[in-house]
Formats: C-alpha cells, sequence, structure tokens
C-alpha cells in the first residue's frame, strides 16, 4: 500500500505554531466570534525539548498530528467502524455519517490528536487534508510552515530524499506513518 | 458552487506587514496565507487575523466616557458628535496659538500617512513607536554611513553566502518582525553553509539553532563589538582598503586612539564574554565573506547610541556595508508630494515634548521623530494638551506605566484635566481605552485601504504594497486614516482637497509611475527593480556631509559622545547590590506587544496555538539562592514600581537576568484579561523624571532596568 505521509525536519521547526492556526482556518476548526483560549479543537500541536544546563544548552521542536498508524488503535477501538485506513493513501479517515460520539477513539489513540465536536458529537483529527492531497495539493501545513520545515510525499519517497540531505531518521519517533529527522552529526 | 477566491493584500496583525492573499468566500473571509508574488509566508499572528476581524469583542461604535479617566465607563454616540467633539477641541487649541501641544502617537504605514499629513496641517508633532526602539539605530546609521535603515532593514538573509556570518545581537527574527520569509531564509543560508551567531541573556529558538550561542549581559553589546573593533584594528584584521577609500580623513586615527583601551580583556568585564570569545568571533567574521548583523532588540539598552555606533563602526571596518550578506543600504523611491503640502512643525524653533533634565542637549538631536517619548512630562509640564493615539497602547508600551496613569488623570486647580482631550482609535478593547476621552472603533487590514510604502521593504522584494478592503467592515467601524482625512476636510480643506484615500493614495503612486488600480493588477504589490549592491561605488561617495564614511560624530563633541561609550549609563550601573537582577523584557511570535488585537486574540492567547503566560524566568542556580521554588509567587521591584508574578525557573536564562515577556498586563477584554500577568513597563522608569543619562544616550530602558527578587 502507497502511504502518503508529512516529514517534519528538526533542524528547521521553530515551534512557531503558524501550521496550528492555518490547519484550524483552512478546516473551518474555530468560530471566531466565540472563540475563547483553551477550547478550540486543533489538528496539529508543538512539542519540544530543551536539554543540558546553563550555558550548555539544545532545544528541538517538533510537531505532532495524526501518526496515520500502520496498525491503527482507533480503528480497533470504534465500535461503530466509522475509521478507515484509506487503501489508496493509507490516510486514516473518521467517516463522520457512522461516527456515534462514543468517544473510544479518542482514548485508544496513543499520540492523543484525536478530537471531538461537542455540538455535532463526532470525533475528528488531521487526515493529511484528503480534500487537498487528492487534488495534487499539500497539506495546508505543509505549505504555509513558516520555516519550510515540513515535506509531503510518499512515506518511502520522504526517506530517500532524507538520507539523501544527510538527514537522519528518528527511529523512536517515526514509528508510525510520519516521519522526524534530523542532520545526521 | 459559492465564490471562492484569493485576494492579494496586506496583513496587518503586526508592524512588518507582509503582502498576503485571502481567501473570501460569500463575503467572509475564511483562510490566508503569504503572497507568492512577494516572499510567501504568514505567520502565526497574521494567520490568526481572521479571530481579530470577527471577535465579537470588536468595538463597533464610537464611545464617550462617562465617568472619571480610569474608570472605564462609556456611553455610545454618533460619528457626528465625535467628530464634533474633536474638531471643537482642536480648533480651540489653535485659536490659543497651541497647536503644537497637540501630539498624535501612531505608527505610520508609510512615509506618507495620511494621519501624519493631518498632524502637520495642526502644526502639532508626531510620535511613533520609534523613539521607544530604533531611533537609536536610525540614527546611529545615518550619523555613520548616511543611509536610513531601520529595524525593518534586516540583512538580506537570501543573499548571505557559503561560510557568511549572520550574528543575531539580541534580536529574535523568528518572531517575523521584519517579514514573516525571514525565519526561513535565516535556515536556508544555514543549509547553505552560512553560520549563525546569537548573542542573547536568554536561549531562545533562535539560539536553538544557531552554530554558537553567547549569553552576554544585557547591555553589553556596544562593549562586545568595540572589543572586536580593538581585535581586529589592532591587528590589522579590518577592511584596510574599503576604510582607506571610505572613510573621512584623520576618521581612523581618531577611531585608533579611542580603541586603544577597549582591548577584550577590559571590554569582556562589562558584558561577561570572555575574552578569548570575542576574539574568537572578531576573527571569524575578519575571515568571513560576509558578515551581517541583526540587532533590534538590543537597541532598547539604556545606551542605544552608543550600541548602534559601535556596531556602525564594526560593519565599516569590516567592509559589510551593502554587500550580499551585509548590511543593506536602500535607495528612496520617489513618491509623489499630494500639493499643497503642509509644512512640519519647526523643531528647532518649538523643540521636542522635552521636558527632562537634559531638555537643552537635545538639541544636537536632528532626527524628525523625538529621540524618546515624554508624554507624563509633558502634560505635567502643559506642553501637551491634545493627544491622539492609533494602533498603540500607551497604557501599557510606555516606560513608567505608573506615571503615564497619574499624568493622564492629572487636573488643574479647577477640576479639568491637563490633558485636555484623549482620543483613541481601537479594534479591540484595550488597557489605554479606559483613560481616553473618546474611542473610536477601527478597522482591521481586512476592511480598510491603505497604501503601504516603506523603501527598505525591497530587501523582501517590494516596496510598496495596497492593503484592500475585502469583506464590509464590522459595525459602525472606520480607519483612522479616512477620520483623520475627514477631519482634515473639515478643518484645512485646502491641504485635504483630494477626494479620499483611495485619491490621495493614486496622487502618492503618480510619483513612481503607479496607480492604486495598477498595483492591484500586479498583485497588490510594486518593487522598482533588482535591490543592487555597494551602489556608493557607483555614486562615487556616501550619503554623508562629506561624502565619506563618519565615524566620528563630531556634532556630539560637545556632550562628550563623538565615540561610542561601552558602558551603559550610571542610573544601570548603580544600586546593583540593592538591585542585582538586570530585567530582560523579550518578545514572541504571538503577540504584537503591547498591541490590543493581539493580546485580544483568541488563538493567539491559547495555550496550543499561541501563549498564555508570562510568569519570571530566573535560573535556578538564582532561584536556589534565594530559596525560590518552580511556581513561587515572588516580587519583582525596581526602583520605580513593582509587580508580583509567579517564578519560572529555566536553564534557558543566565544567571542574574530575571526575564519576562513585554506586552502582557491588559485588564480589559475577555481575552487579554486572562490571568494576573503583568507589564514590565510598571519597572521601567519613565525617562523623564527618573533617569539623568540614559534619555541622551537613547533608546527605551527594557533590558537595562535593576530589579531585586524577593518571595
Ligand atoms: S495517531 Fe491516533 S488517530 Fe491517528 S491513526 Fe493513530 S490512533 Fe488513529
Ligand atoms: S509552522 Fe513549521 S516551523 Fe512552525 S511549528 Fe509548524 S512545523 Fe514547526
Ligand atoms: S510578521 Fe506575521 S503578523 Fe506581522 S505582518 Fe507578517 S504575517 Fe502579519
Amino acid at each position: 500500500m502507497k502511504q502518503l505521509s508529512i516529514m517534519v525536519d528538526l533542524d528547521r521547526c521553530i515551534g512557531c505554531k503558524t501550521c496550528i492556526v492555518a490547519c484550524r482556518n483552512h478546516h473551518g476548526l474555530v468560530n471566531h466570534e466565540t472563540a475563547m483560549p483553551e477550547g478550540m479543537s486543533h489538528y496539529l500541536r508543538v512539542e519540544s525539548e530543551l536539554t543540558g544546563t546553563f550555558p550548555r544548552l539544545a532545544e528541538d521542536y517538533w510537531v505532532v498530528m495524526c501518526q496515520q498508524c500502520k496498525k491503527p488503535p482507533c480503528i480497533k477501538a470504534c465500535a461503530a467502524g466509522a475509521i478507515t485506513k484509506d487503501a489508496q493513501t493509507g490516510i486514516v479517515r473518521i467517516d463522520r455519517e457512522k461516527c456515534t460520539g462514543s468517544g473510544a477513539c479518542i482514548e485508544k489513540c496513543p499520540y492523543g490528536v484525536i478530537q471531538f465536536n461537542a455540538e455535532g458529537r463526532f470525533a475528528h483529527k488531521c487526515e493529511l487534508c484528503h480534500d487537498r492531497v487528492v487534488h495534487g495539493q499539500e497539506p495546508v501545513c505543509v505549505e504555509v510552515c513558516l520555516a519550510d520545515a515540513l515535506r509531503f510525499g510518499e512515506r518511502e519517497i520522504l526517506q530517500m530524499q532524507a538520507e539523501a540531505a544527510g538527514k537522519k531518521l528518528l527511529k523512536k519517533r517515526s514509528t508510525q506513518s510520519i516521519l522526524y529527522v534530523k542532520r545526521a552529526d | 458552487m459559492s465564490e471562492s477566491k484569493w485576494i492579494p493584500t496586506v496583513c496587518y496583525q503586526c508592524k512588518a506587514e507582509c503582502a498576503i492573499l485571502a481567501r473570501v468566500e460569500d463575503g467572509v473571509v475564511r483562510e490566508v496565507k503569504g503572497n507568492p508574488r512577494a516572499r510567501g509566508k504568514m505567520c502565526v499572528k497574521g494567520m490568526a487575523g481572521i479571530t481579530t476581524l470577527y471577535s465579537q469583542e470588536r468595538l463597533k461604535h464610537p464611545l464617550k466616557r462617562v465617568g472619571e479617566r480610569g474608570e472605564g465607563k462609556f456611553v455610545r454616540i454618533g460619528w457626528d458628535e465625535a467628530m464634533n467633539i474633536m474638531e471643537t477641541k482642536l480648533r480651540e487649541l489653535r485659536k490659543r496659538g497651541e497647536g503644537h501641544k497637540f501630539t498624535y502617537s501612531m505608527f505610520p504605514h508609510s512615509t506618507t500617512d495620511p494621519k501624519w499629513r493631518f498632524v502637520n496641517a495642526m502644526g502639532g508633532f508626531i510620535t511613533t513607536g520609534l523613539p521607544h526602539c530604533d531611533s537609536a539605530k536610525i540614527m546611529a546609521h545615518l550619523h555613520t554611513f548616511g543611509c536610513f535603515p531601520n529595524h525593518h532593514i534586516a540583512p538580506m538573509y537570501y543573499t548571505v553566502p557559503k561560510g557568511g556570518v549572520m550574528i543575531l545581537s539580541g534580536r529574535h527574527p523568528f518572531g517575523c518582525l521584519d517579514d514573516a520569509c525571514v525565519p526561513r531564509d535565516i535556515l536556508d543560508a544555514k543549509e547553505r553553509g552560512a553560520k549563525l551567531v546569537v548573542i542573547d541573556p536568554i536561549f531562545r529558538t533562535e539560539a536553538a539553532k544557531a552554530d554558537w550561542w553567547i549569553p552576554i549581559r544585557p547591555g553589553g553589546d556596544a562593549a562586545l563589538f568595540l572589543g572586536m573593533c580593538n581585535h581586529l584594528l589592532t591587528k590589522g584584521l579590518h577592511d584596510k582598503a574599503f576604510c582607506d577609500k571610505w572613510v573621512r580623513e584623520g576618521d581612523m586615527a581618531g577611531l585608533m586612539a579611542f580603541i586603544k583601551n577597549k582591548t577584550p580583556a577590559a571590554m569582556s568585564k562589562i558584558c561577561d564574554v570572555p575574552a578569548r570569545d570575542i576574539v574568537k568571533l572578531a576573527e571569524m567574521c575578519a575571515a568571513a565573506p560576509s558578515v551581517s548583523v541583526d540587532a533590534f532588540k538590543s537597541i532598547m539598552y539604556g545606551n542605544a547610541m552608543d550600541w548602534g555606533h559601535a556596531w556602525s563602526i564594526f560593519l565599516v571596518i569590516t567592509g559589510n556595508l551593502d554587500n550580499p550578506g551585509g548590511q543593506p543600504m536602500p535607495e528612496i523611491a520617489p513618491m509623489a508630494p499630494v500639493a499643497p503640502v503642509p509644512p512640519p512643525p519647526n523643531l528647532k524653533e518649538l523643540g521636542y515634548h522635552r521636558t527632562g533634565p537634559n531638555r537643552a542637549r537635545f538639541d544636537h538631536y536632528t532626527f524628525f521623530l523625538q529621540p524618546t517619548w515624554y508624554a507624563a512630562q509633558a502634560v505635567r509640564e502643559g506642553t501637551l494638551k491634545v493627544f491622539f493615539a492609533s494602533e498603540c497602547n500607551p497604557a501599557l508600551s510606555e516606560m513608567g506605566s505608573g506615571e503615564w496613569r497619574e499624568a493622564m488623570t492629572l487636573k488643574d486647580r479647577s477640576g479639568n484635566y491637563a490633558l485636555e482631550l484623549f482620543v483613541l482609535t481601537e479594534i479591540m478593547p484595550s488597557e489605554t481605552m479606559k483613560w481616553a476621552d473618546l474611542v473610536l472603533p477601527d478597522q482591521t487590514n481586512f476592511e480598510r485601504w491603505e497604501l503601504l510604502y516603506m523603501p527598505w521593504w525591497y530587501n523582501f522584494g517590494h516596496t510598496a504594497a495596497v492593503c484592500q478592503p475585502v469583506v464590509k467592515p464590522v459595525g459602525e467601524s472606520r480607519h483612522a486614516n479616512r477620520v483623520m482625512i475627514d477631519l482634515g476636510k473639515r478643518m484645512f480643506p485646502e491641504f485635504f482637497a483630494f477626494k479620499d484615500d483611495v485619491e490621495y493614495y493614486d496622487i502618492e503612486l503618480s510619483g513612481i509611475g503607479m496607480s492604486m488600480r495598477k498595483m492591484l493588477d500586479g498583485g497588490a504589490i510594486w518593487s522598482p527593480g533588482t535591490v543592487g549592491f555597494r551602489k556608493y561605488e557607483d555614486a562615487g561617495r556616501f550619503n554623508t556631509p562629506s561624502g565619506k564614511i563618519e565615524l566620528e560624530w563630531k556634532m556630539y563633541g560637545d556632550i562628550g559622545q563623538q565615540w561610542p561609550s561601552p558602558e551603559l549609563p550610571l542610573e544601570f550601573r548603580r544600586d546593583a547590590d540593592k538591585y542585582p537582577f538586570i530585567l530582560v523584557n523579550f518578545r514572541t511570535i504571538f503577540l504584537n506587544n503591547t498591541g490590543a488585537w493581539s493580546q485580544n486574540n483568541a488563538q493567539l492567547r491559547d495555550p496550543v496555538s499561541g501563549i498564555d503566560a508570562n510568569p519570571v524566568l530566573l535560573n535556578p542556580v538564582d532561584a536556589a539562592r534565594l530559596g525560590i521554588a518552580d511556581g513561587d509567587m515572588v516580587t519583582v521591584a525596581s526602583s520605580t514600581g513593582s509587580v508580583r508574578l509567579p517564578a519560572s525557573l529555566t536553564e534557558r536564562i543566565k544567571p542574574g537576568c530575571a526575564g519576562i515577556i513585554h506586552g502582557f498586563g491588559q485588564t480589559m477584554g475577555k481575552v487579554a484579561s486572562r490571568g494576573a500577568w503583568a507589564g514590565d513597563n510598571e519597572l521601567i522608569a519613565d525617562a523623564g523624571s527618573h533617569l539623568d543619562e540614559q534619555d541622551l544616550r537613547g533608546g527605551e530602558a527594557h533590558v537595562s532596568t535593576r530589579v531585586k527578587i524577593t518571595k
């Protein structure tokens, strides 16, 4: 199966969160009129790790979105059979019609990325901008990333690109379909 | 199918004003992104601009104060009444011969902003963020090599060659103050083999990406660069050919004499960077094909002028002027004047609103804006009677917030406010609003026309950009520019004979053979062509009185400032045992500082997509000494103010420093007033009344103020 993916370059991500807001805008996740901090759905989040002691410090930033798991625990958790992994693209999708709003997938997702729409009582998440990629466009986050830290493509090809650029795969973080890379030094 | 298209316009979530596209569907803005015709990027603040546009907290009608200033009580009024209030007071002021006691605090979006025209017609003053931020840098570069950069003239990172050195000295370009393309361009340069050196007391995103992080003592930059100059000059590592050809006769000898005792060892004592590192950085720069210095925030030291001077000297002796990867020197493209042009006030005759102890010595400054702004003193001494403010939030952005508040409520013997009228245009509720007599609902960049013209933008691929309304305005909001044009038409019809803002911009654009229509057809941006390099070679001169680079500032000889001092002004050095910490206030990409529109933006104050906390950062070593644990409430006190904040212990910050973000502290607006955070200007002294040396040597004391921390 072809697996579409995003490669996150830790040498470039600056944790600016531009991708998060652009994604929200594109997918209409925010009611701009009434929005308050802490109450908004988001398909990505920024994580970071600071190591060392003053003045010898290092810090990495990266984004976490749905990892398009190889064997998605969310699919297993969903009794309604609303979640499937698309055979053409490897994208894990939630069928809003079938979703009963039980929230079972949210508990089982190891990455904590599934959002819940309380009003409509349905689960939703990053589907790699399925609406765009099937038309040959990149996912929104990849297009707008402030630092050009994200790259979209087939997982296999992205891996080759990383290799060619002298980047090493961060294996622990890249166990599913999203790839995390950093300069090999 | 619903109608959906991408419309080119301009972002105004911050003052970088990036060229963008807005996707409008059925009359509603859905999405925004960088304009691919410009440099194609837009940051998180810009992306969140849609939330500013549609927030239910938008101010929708003119408001008039009821009750006392500071209470924040208003009644809704109509635009006619608002216009009449302004007109009546301003006419009265002019009749009294006190037109110059009117000041408008704004950020002119171009050198041709119509608000500024109104100020000139009125005979009043303009004050901008510049006195706080970068007058010092502008003056330093203007004096030394005759070009007019400001913080928007960042190095052109896309021209930095392999091996080029990019120095960020107290500068956070990943926060996008220049243009949203800058983070990408810096990272691309790094991938090409350029080196990134970050000089900063706090380890931040830029430092995390740097090849070398130098945690300096705040305010030490002038010393560090003078130490480097000493090493380069005494070891003959400077660009001799360039200096021989372009530096004014006698200046190199003067510099040698001045720099003699600024040895790396001596300078190390001031900046707390080891002498061997000063030497190493100097040699790295001497060997590099190019060096750029980007230093915006660091010009907010108490010695901003000295620092700007030291940095200018460094650029000169390393030959890094107008070269690829060095300091760009933009040319000014001529916009057409809109005749008849109202003459600006005569500063030589009227003086600035400068009332501090060094008033007379201020005549040395030749810049057209005030070197520093003294609102509180001006009110107290009766030289500020009518105050207008747009797109700034003086209640939080003025040094010495306490004194500012006092001045706003100061009354004369008969019980009238000393400041007779205070008018504020605002998109969202702001702290300043509480003190205003009139609050006028302003428009976001999605609702207004504006010609943005910044000659230095050509670094980013264009010099002019058009902001156009892409949706209908919210409520009764009116853009401040239109309001001032209307007021101008009532009061000074001879200077406001054009139809409206669009026609005004059209006339200006004719100077470059453009019009608003042509601009829009061309994607809403215009560029004069390529930037060019080393233009002084073609011209055969620099744009200084002598035509050469003027290292020695002879006009400041009698105030002893012809050469830069490596030290901070006295007021930041004394009382070090009483106030052992140095306050470092810093910026983040998530907020346009004190701007009420970004502080009130739910997405920017959301912890997932923005920032929602502003504790005081302390190094664990200091905290342990003081018995402070992570999260403890502490008092941060300076000699003029104090705030209570939770402490956050982090290795990121240099011991001896206390870090807080600039811009928090609002009590107005549901979003902005979340959490008991404080404004840094509560701690920073009001320049006119508390500082003696600093106000002559530049900038704001943001990164110099001494504080003590107690539990
Ligand atoms: S990351 Fe979570 S939501 Fe995405 S496929 Fe895996 S389990 Fe499902
Ligand atoms: S926009 Fe890019 S650089 Fe910014 S947080 Fe997202 S992935 Fe990282
Ligand atoms: S830097 Fe960001 S907020 Fe500022 S103008 Fe550019 S996109 Fe807008």
